[in-house]
């Protein structure tokens, strides 16, 4: 068997984790039974950390305090346009970060958007834990393969917050295709990945080949998916309800919160039935005409029409990778769909268009990312596989040049890992420092990429201009993940590298919260008789219960209130140490209570009269 | 593995592509395919992973990449020609003959496509007009809908049918000018927003890259300027004002920045004329008046 270690989808609605057991891979079912947990943390007013359903259940009454979406907050900076305009939409807080990041208030306290993704992660650590019934600390975690350099380091970030030694970082879509692949990898194949999850969209390419799996274009939208269709059907709620009433629900959080259930149920519900009836009562009112409800009916077609936009931004997506690839639909195996937002019929109806082909009913679109993530660390960590994964970096990679240009460096379709130099030369007589200005995109204007970071070469040997060859080396890991050094050329000294400029957290700041999530986890190791405990007080419980109208009796015919009031009071104590899981407490409560449980029982034996 | 490793250091650098993947230069796509992902298996550093590779870690990496490359450029049929012809001293007897036959399909292939554009080319009459024009057309329709990169490239290839034709001209120039300007704004908008966040440096640069996309966008060079005095970059600030004050000679504001960044350098005279100037069209400038009065 080997080592143990789990492979994680960590999605935006909904996260997945999985093992190899016993050769197959299976999907870990979570600690209340339930194999997707949702991607939902909230800070519960009594200061309780809920994670998954228990956090999901309570989002409509605490709006301000639960986070959802996390991932399409992962990466990002505060400045960016496209952050700017997904803020709006939250029903939590964000304030910006000292690093221009994002930070999220729950509370009177500030987490980071890595700090949010290690909670649900943490859960999905316990949860497996309990299913091997020993520690994990090995993980394979899942990304969207458009996922940039920053937004995969914020991934990585998490995952070390949460204990977890992430063996590797990989793209979900072709997470997916291991799991299609797994146990019939031998024979040769193409395939296509069409992934569109909660908040991203990827298509990708693979060739599989003796075990092989060779990615050969990927492209997508990193703000693309389930939740654009979910904000349109809201729109479409609250703007004539906004027009009737002058009250935009959107603006009113604890609304916004039933708006937003409403319209993935809605849409859910639209995959198999014409029309669905949108019922939300109470859901605001006003003075002057009291309580206000909201009635609607939405039909497929309707949905179909005001979602159409994003239905076809896809497509695109789809044509222009085959292109890159060179692949002509005919040529495909197989296409596979992943992601929950692909059971809309509409959707599978359009790739049946664009690729000829029934797509593949061989994996479950919820389950196989996790379900490959584990694959693949089966594939790393035990000797005996005989799969390998050559996947490719997502991005070009470059620096900006003079006059605003960008050079790249690293075309997007390389294999990775892999890794490049670019010679700098300087440019003034004896200049001690130069800044690169490194980058990610296909613009060939460098503001229009994605910024990695900005270094700094310091302590360059004094020399005339020209003088001095600094060779850059940018690396990109099997992770998608850049790393630059630099070496001079003339001396083969090493040179430093400073960041200047870099979102996301710093090595101290993840340390500091890795810390404080191992306590909490600590906090919540429950001791190991507990469970023993609180049967017996719940059977001691039922036994008071049973007893209670005798013992109400017996007080009518001489016993006297007293004991009957002691009995209570312990019972309620009993029943907060039960619900605290304080143990020791527990303990001499269970003590109390079968003593007076005996007591009493005598009492009643005896007639009426009680012990003086 | 560590023989392999050792070999392939020793006269790897000497290895044809096809030498590396272990095929001969008549294979075709799929073999060649096949034969990197063979090779992979063994030399893509996931193979080995957590087992103590000590020095033949960097090693195995290096071949791994260049596995890599051959892969990558044999698997082009444009780059794979290329590389052929460079390498063609290289080949056996029969790979040569197999490359060469290569070639002359592809030349053939290419041929027939230029004597089909060129026998279009030379049509005189409808049928060349007739493409420009339904090319024209579909240059026309994508502009309609916004898509200027398809536009462009229909309408070059128009011209290159019917080169004579004023509309088609006038067209292309109108279409490249308004990609410099959607450029150019679109640098504009990034760079506001970076002056907004304060990064004075990258605004600048931004700045500088919407003017040169289009020269005429004074708040372009007025934004550039402002940012360098920001940036506490008198030498670029004075540059850039001075640009701007030619676009505009009427604002104040990029002629205020002019005097600000020759104070900055020190040099008094040319700040107080400037703000002289800037004076003696609005005399009621009060900043300018305040900073000559401390000059």
């Amino acid at each position: 068997m080997g080592e143990l270690v789990i492979g994680i989808d960590l999605g935006t609605t909904n996260s997945v984790v999985a093992t190899v057991h016993g050769g197959q891979p299976t999907v870990i079912p979570n600690r209340s039974g339930y194999r997707l947990t949702p991607s939902v943390v909230a800070m519960a007013r009594n200061g309780k950390r809920l994670v998954g359903a228990l956090a999901r259940r309570q989002a409509v009454t605490n709006a301000e305090r639960t986070v959802v979406a996390v991932k399409r907050l992962m990466g990002r900076r505060w400045s960016a346009k496209t952050t700017q305009d997904t803020l709006p939409r939250l029903p939590y807080t964000v304030v910006a970060g000292p690093h221009d990041d994002l930070r999220i208030a729950l509370g009177d306290q500030q987490y980071s958007p890595p700090e949010i993704s290690a909670m649900v992660l943490t859960e999905l650590r316990l949860d497996a834990e309990a299913f091997f019934g020993e520690p994990v600390s090995k993980a394979v975690i899942t990304c969207p393969a458009y996922f940039n350099d920053s937004q995969r380091n914020a991934t990585k970030d998490a995952g070390r917050i949460a204990g977890l030694d992430v063996i590797r970082i990989i793209n979900e879509p072709t997470s997916a295709a291991l799991a299609y692949g797994f146990g019939r990898a031998q024979a040769e194949k193409q395939v296509a990945v069409f992934d569109l999850g909660g908040g991203t969209f990827d298509f990708t390419v693979l060739h599989m080949f003796k075990g092989v799996f060779e990615v050969e274009a990927t492209g997508g939208d990193s703000l693309l998916g389930g939740e654009d269709f979910d904000n349109r059907i809201i729109d479409w709620l609250a703007v004539p309800f906004q027009e009737k009433h002058g009250i935009d629900l959107r603006k009113d959080k604890m609304a916004l919160q039933r708006l937003r259930d409403a319209a993935e149920k809605a849409k859910c519900e639209l995959s198999s039935l014409k029309t669905v009836e949108i019922n939300l009562p109470f859901i605001s009112a006003t003075q002057a005409s009291g309580p206000l409800h909201l009635q609607m009916s939405l039909t497929r077609e309707k949905l179909e029409e005001m979602t159409k936009d994003l239905v076809d931004r896809c497509m695109k997506v789809c044509e222009q990778v085959m292109n890159e690839a060179k692949v002509h639909a005919a040529q495909l195996g197989d296409v596979l769909l992943v992601g929950g937002q692909t059971r809309m019929p509409r959707i599978q109806e359009q790739v049946r268009h664009i690729f000829g082909r029934e797509p593949s009913k061989n994996v479950n679109p919820d389950e196989a990312v996790a379900l490959g993530a584990a694959i693949q660390g089966s594939m790393l960590l035990h000797e005996e596989s005989e799969m390998l994964l050559l996947d490719v970096t997502p991005h070009s990679l470059g620096i900006a040049i003079a006059g605003g240009f960008f050079q790249k460096i690293i075309a997007k379709n390389t294999t990775v890992p892999t890794s490049a130099h670019h010679v700098f030369t300087t440019v003034k007589d004896d200049q001690t420092s130069a800044k690169i200005t490194v980058l990610q995109g296909e613009s060939e204007i460098s503001l229009d990429n994605e910024l990695l970071g900005e270094f700094m070469l310091t302590g360059l040997r004094s020399a005339p201009r020209g003088g001095v060859d600094i060779d850059v080396i940018f690396d990109i890991s099997a992770d998608g993940i850049v790393s630059v050094s630099a070496v001079d050329v003339q001396t083969g000294v090493r040179q430093s590298i400073t960041v200047t400029a870099s979102s996301g957290l710093t090595e101290e700041e993840i340390q500091k919260a890795a810390l404080a999530n191992e306590d909490w986890m600590l906090g919540q190791k429950e001791d190991p008789d507990f469970q023993d405990r609180k049967t017996k007080a719940e059977e001691l419980f039922k036994e008071f219960e049973a007893l209670w109208p005798k013992l109400t009796r017996a007080a009518a015919n001489g016993l006297g209130q007293d004991p009957l009031q002691r009995a209570q009071a312990a019972l309620s104590v009993a029943r907060l140490q039960v619900a605290q899981k304080e143990s020791e407490g527990l303990a001499s409560s269970i003590d109390r209570l079968e003593r007076m449980l005996g007591a009493l029982k005598g009492a009643i034996e005896r007639g009426l009269g009680g012990p003086q | 593995m560590q023989r392999e490793l050792r070999d392939l250091e020793e006269r790897g650098n000497t290895l044809t592509y096809y030498e590396l993947l272990g095929i001969t230069a008549d294979a075709d796509g799929a073999e060649i395919r096949r034969a990197y992902l063979t090779k992979s298996k063994r030399f893509h550093p996931d193979a080995w992973y957590g087992k103590e590779l000590g020095t033949y870690g960097p090693v195995l990496g290096k071949w791994f990449q260049r596995l890599a490359g051959a892969y990558q450029v044999l698997s082009d049929d444009e780059s794979r020609a290329a590389y052929d012809k460079d390498h063609v001293g290289k080949l056996s007897e029969k790979e040569r003959s197999a490359v060469e036959q290569r070639e002359l399909s592809r030349v053939e292939e290419e041929r027939r496509a230029r004597e089909r554009r060129e026998r279009l080319m030379h049509t005189k009459g409808f049928a060349r007009l007739g493409a420009a024009r339904r090319l024209y057309e579909e240059a026309i329709a994508h502009a309609e809908k916004g898509e200027r990169v398809q536009a462009i490239s229909a309408i070059k290839a128009a011209r290159e049918l019917d080169p004579n034709r004023k509309e088609i001209q006038a067209k292309l120039a109108e279409l490249e000018k308004e990609q410099a300007r959607a450029r150019a704004q679109s640098a504009l908008a990034s760079a506001r927003e970076r002056e907004d966040a304060g990064r004075w440096h990258e605004a600048m640069a931004a700045y500088s890259g919407a003017f040169q996309l289009d020269g005429h966008l004074y708040s372009a060079a007025l934004g550039a300027a402002r940012c360098a005095l920001e940036d506490n970059d008198p030498r670029n600030a004075s540059t850039w004002a001075a640009k701007a004050v030619e676009l505009s000679a009427d604002d104040p504001a990029p002629k205020l920045i002019l005097a600000k960044a020759f104070t900055a350098m020190n040099m008094k005279a040319r700040a107080r004329s400037e703000l002289a100037t800037l004076l003696n069209k609005n005399p009621d400038h009060k900043e300018a008046k305040a900073l000559l009065k401390a000059l």
